[in-house]
């Protein structure tokens, strides 16, 4: 060992393992006031073994040398990024690579040269230059991949060209660290890829990183099962429930052995508890909206038309799944699994509970629907209205969408309607005390929702009317009062456009035209609907009926690029223009023969 | 199908964003170190960014150049946004950008004045006394038949913690929401005011206890957010009607942006590092996140609110009226950082309400 200024190796080590853990320990105390207190002292060690380590002969040991270099060179990178000096650091670490380039492949350099990448990547996303963090990053990944096929040995970790001979790490610490090292690359990498809106790329690198979290047990049990939920929620967005199912299951299973764990100090604070609580109810909203898209989608593929069950497409469906069923038993799955073999069986456990193929009748939708039910109930128990409005009311309103998907699939009229008095029971409570100054955007959801499902539940009750002989005047009492209050809540949604002086816009903005049309275009609909003996009730209803119609037809007319958005409605608006003047005209003349 | 709902009200489009150029100071190592501009105001709507090899150019709101002085950025800015707070409406000012850029200085003003009526006093002192002018008037106009409450509360975001401008003494605070008052800080002081003077005074009692660094770039670097909240209630008495308005007026002073790291980052150092500033780094990922929805599936998203947006979603897009303002500084070294700075505003322009009103039609028409 050559001699290094009139220091001596150990001392040079003994300076360098103080730099770091002055950077790595000592600065997590610093005051708030001066919070790089450590690191610059860090710093100044640094650059102290910097000029003994220039101030050593260079000679056959040149290439030791340039590698002791080379480590300094990224601490100090890392020092100066870390303090807020990117432009310094860049230059540190671009050295650092320098000294490494001809022997990045080398077990003693590879580990430190994939960290130096990993450190100019997340530099450069810091200035926003996400193509050049790139860059960085998948040479980082290629780097790894070739050194596992050429070598595969355990590398040196960076920290060891400052250590004496006997303290050098064992093969099992090294291969944890630069496996650890390598997950840190993957994970940037998958969010390079969601910045660059490489979706689908940033998924498969998240649940890469998920994986290898798993495998190396580098891992925060609460934290990996909230990114596993989260995950889920992307695969339902591509509608793969398999890979979605699973990705809960594994969020459930991790999730509840952080719950069993008692924590290190077992000082857990209220708040945690609190916390913990949060997250078990945020992994329970995940699973309702697997329940919840997964009834949607079946509906998607099951509906006519006119948004009815087509009996003909289930049988077909049925038909095909019992082929596929066959097929699989040859093939087996092939999914993307958190093969580890510990969780592996309660994750199964948890995945059967339920199903993740499209139901296609009411039984079976009703299974999901009933698992989606319990974990509102779960979700509730923590986001109370009180403290926690927007999502309680956000839980509420995945409750009603379920047992609107139910209903659906319910044949019996009867039964359907109570299932959407049941949404109406639980929403309207909710949107009457709501002040819609701070939740406006809730306030008008609630309100199209409430008009919405009276409006079904008035067709339905004509469609049980229509079968019976005569219509009693119980049912007649019924159509009329499901009516009103569809009315009334279209009503009060139209109310919410207006500006603070009560005037309606006279141009809708984008975002509230179709609502704001099909909401006028029901109210309409909706007084011609209005059962009555009494004509010039039924007159006035026909003119107020006219009146939303020509709102409709008039506003299109000055606003041509309205059409688009409402061609069914303003045809049949126009349609409605035009009979409704003759049909009024004949009922007068029935009132008024004489005249 | 389901449809995208825009709740901005009335003529309030998308949020204003405008940007402010500092001018170059001394004394910094900024300052120091600066051997060239990397900007040029092009307009007082467009700025060009000289980068490699193309320039870039970028359009805003308004730009102001390094001449701007505080009253015309207050009243190019900040003054209607007061008018519509006393109209009912929310408003929400912010200050975004880089550590040493000028957000302190234009929010507030130079800091070593402690001068109200000082000349470079800066927006929060300007709407303050804009918002009492207007009470005033309001009053003569109205005489006794309209009063007004102000109240005021100041708070500070750090770490994902909340702590009490007002009440040094206070320990770490709750965001909650009511059904019928909003989003509010659990136990925050709130202060009566009466005149623009008492809101200076309290505002800069709360500023000497907010949390700041001193790091070599700069020697006061702001470490967390500070929001300033006025609630404006008038009540006004007609025959026997009684009509009560209230809105929040919130002024917003972030944490440097040059911190924003992700915070879901692995690794201890830098969830260290990205923690400070968790909630600029949230804020950006709502907005993504805002502006990229729209395939019209449901999903929920586990990590969705930082405490800063949760605690201003209305200003993000509810029924309230936001400006962003962002700060620049010119220096060539600040070249990746103004781009930064400026891609977050350009960012912030897209912002609309993706509330989604569920509006199938299917099966209606029938």
């Amino acid at each position: 060992m050559a001699a290094v200024g009139g220091c001596g190796w150990a001392g040079v080590c003994e300076k360098f393992r103080t730099a770091r853990t002055l950077s790595t320990v000592e600065s997590r105390k610093d005051p708030e006031t001066d919070p790089y207190r450590s690191k610059y002292s860090a710093r100044a060690l640094l650059q102290e073994v910097k000029q003994l380590l220039s101030a050593a002969e260079e000679g056959d040991e040149a290439r030791l040398l340039a590698v002791r270099r080379a480590v300094l060179e990224y601490e100090l990178g890392v020092n100066h990024t870390d303090t807020e000096e990117l432009s310094a650091g860049e230059e540190h670490l671009q050295r650092c690579m320098q000294l490494l380039e001809p022997h990045r492949l080398s077990p003693d350099c590879v580990s430190l040269y994939i960290q130096a990448q990993n450190n100019l990547g997340i530099l450069w996303s810091e200035r926003d230059k996400i193509k050049t963090a790139q860059t960085y990053l998948e040479s980082a990944e290629a780097l790894y991949n070739q050194y596992m096929k050429e070598d595969g040995n355990p590398p040196l970790d960076p920290s060891e060209h400052f250590m004496a001979e006997e303290e050098k790490l064992t093969d099992q610490e090294r291969s944890k660290r630069f496996e650890k090292a390598y997950t840190h690359t993957l994970y940037y990498l998958a969010q390079v890829y969601q910045h660059l809106e490489m979706i689908e790329k940033a998924a498969q690198y998240c649940h890469t990183t998920l994986k290898r979290q798993l495998e190396y047990c580098g891992y925060h049990p609460v934290e990996w099962a909230l990114n596993a939920a989260t995950l889920s929620q992307y695969y339902l967005s591509k509608q793969c429930f398999m890979e979605s199912r699973h990705c809960l299951a594994a969020a459930s299973v991790v999730f509840s052995q952080a719950g069993q764990v008692p924590s290190a100090e077992d000082n857990e604070t209220d708040q945690d508890q609190q916390d913990l609580r949060q997250r078990k109810a945020e992994i329970a909203r995940c699973w309702i909206k697997y329940c919840l898209n997964l009834l949607q989608s079946a509906q998607k593929l099951l509906e006519d038309n006119i948004g009815e069950l087509d009996p003909d497409r289930q049988l077909e469906l049925k038909a095909q799944r019992k082929k596929e069923e066959d097929e699989k038993e040859k093939g087996r799955k092939k999914a993307v699994l958190f093969g580890m073999s510990d969780i592996c069986d309660s994750v199964l456990a948890m995945e059967e509970k339920v199903s993740s193929v499209y139901p296609l009748d009411f039984q079976e939708a009703r299974e999901i629907f009933l698992v989606g039910q319990n974990y509102v109930q779960e979700a509730k128990e923590f986001f109370q209205v009180d403290g926690y409005v927007t999502d309680h009311i956000e839980i509420v309103q995945d409750h009603s969408a379920l047992f609107k998907v139910l209903a659906f699939f319910e044949e019996d009229y009867e039964r359907r309607c109570k299932m959407h008095k049941r949404r109406i029971d639980m929403l309207e409570p909710i949107c009457s005390e709501l002040n819609p100054q701070y939740y406006l955007l809730i306030s008008r959801q609630l309100q199209f929702e409430l008009a919405d499902t009276y409006y079904k539940m008035m067709d339905l009750k004509v469609a049980i009317g229509n079968r019976l002989e005569e219509l009693d005047s119980h049912t007649i009492k019924k159509i009329n009062s499901l009516a009103q209050f569809a009315i009334k809540y279209y009503e009060l949604f139209l109310d919410s456009l207006r500006n603070p002086d009560k005037v309606f816009p006279e141009v809708l903005k984008e975002d509230v035209l179709r609502p704001a049309m099909v909401a006028k275009f029901h109210i309409a609909r909706l007084y011609g609907k209005l059962i009555t003996s009494d004509s010039k009730k039924q007159l006035e209803n026909m003119q107020t009926s006219l009146e939303y119609y020509t709102f409709l037809v008039d506003y299109c007319e000055k606003y041509p690029d309205a059409v688009r958005a409402i061609e069914t409605e303003l045809e049949l608006s126009k349609e409605m223009v035009g009979l409704l003047p003759t049909k009024m005209e004949r009922l007068r003349a029935k009132l008024s023969p004489f005249i | 199908s389901a449809l995208p709902l825009n709740t901005s009200s009335a003529e309030g489009d998308a949020i204003k964003v405008c940007v402010r150029v500092r001018p170059p100071s001394e004394g910094t190592a900024l300052g120091n170190e600066h051997q060239g501009l990397c900007l040029s105001v092009l307009s007082s709507k467009t700025i060009r960014l000289h980068s490699k090899p193309e320039p870039k150019i970028f359009t805003f709101d308004y730009v102001a150049n390094m001449e701007t002085t505080q009253e015309s950025v207050f009243s190019t800015v900040a003054k209607n946004i007061v008018e519509s707070c006393m109209n009912g409406y929310n408003g929400t000012i912010f200050a975004y950008g880089q550590t040493g850029s000028g957000k302190t200085f234009t929010m507030m003003g130079p800091s070593e004045s402690g001068n109200f009526t000082h000349s470079l006093r800066g927006v929060i002192p300007r709407s303050f006394e804009y918002l009492f002018f207007l009470i005033e008037r309001e009053k003569e106009k109205a005489g006794n038949g309209k009063s007004f409450l102000c109240k005021c509360s100041f708070i500070e975001i750090y770490n994902e913690q909340i702590f009490d401008l007002l009440d040094s003494a206070s320990a770490g605070l709750f965001l909650r929401e009511h059904i019928n008052k909003g989003v509010f800080v659990d136990g925050a002081v709130e202060q009566v005011l009466s005149s623009a003077a008492e809101a200076y005074q309290v505002l800069s009692m709360g500023w000497r206890n907010r949390r700041v660094a001193s790091t070599s770039m700069n020697r006061e670097s702001s470490r967390s957010h500070a929001v300033f909240t006025v609630t404006v209630e008038s009540m006004e008495k007609t025959n026997e009607v009684v009509n009560i308005r209230s809105s929040l007026l919130n002024l917003v002073d972030l944490a440097g942006s040059e911190r924003q790291k992700d915070t879901h980052t692995a690794g201890m150092r830098l969830k260290e590092a990205g923690n400070i500033n968790r909630s600029l780094s949230c804020l950006s990922q709502v907005m993504t996140a805002l502006v990229d929805i729209g395939n019209g599936k449901q999903r929920h998203v586990c990590y969705r609110d930082s405490k800063l947006t949760f605690l201003l979603r209305d200003s993000l897009g509810g029924n309230a009226k936001t400006c962003i303002i962002a700060n620049v500084h010119p220096g060539s070294r600040c070249f990746g950082e103004t781009l930064s700075t400026l891609n977050f505003a350009q960012r912030a322009k897209l912002i609309k309400n993706k509330a989604v009103v569920n509006e199938d039609t299917q099966g209606n028409v029938r």
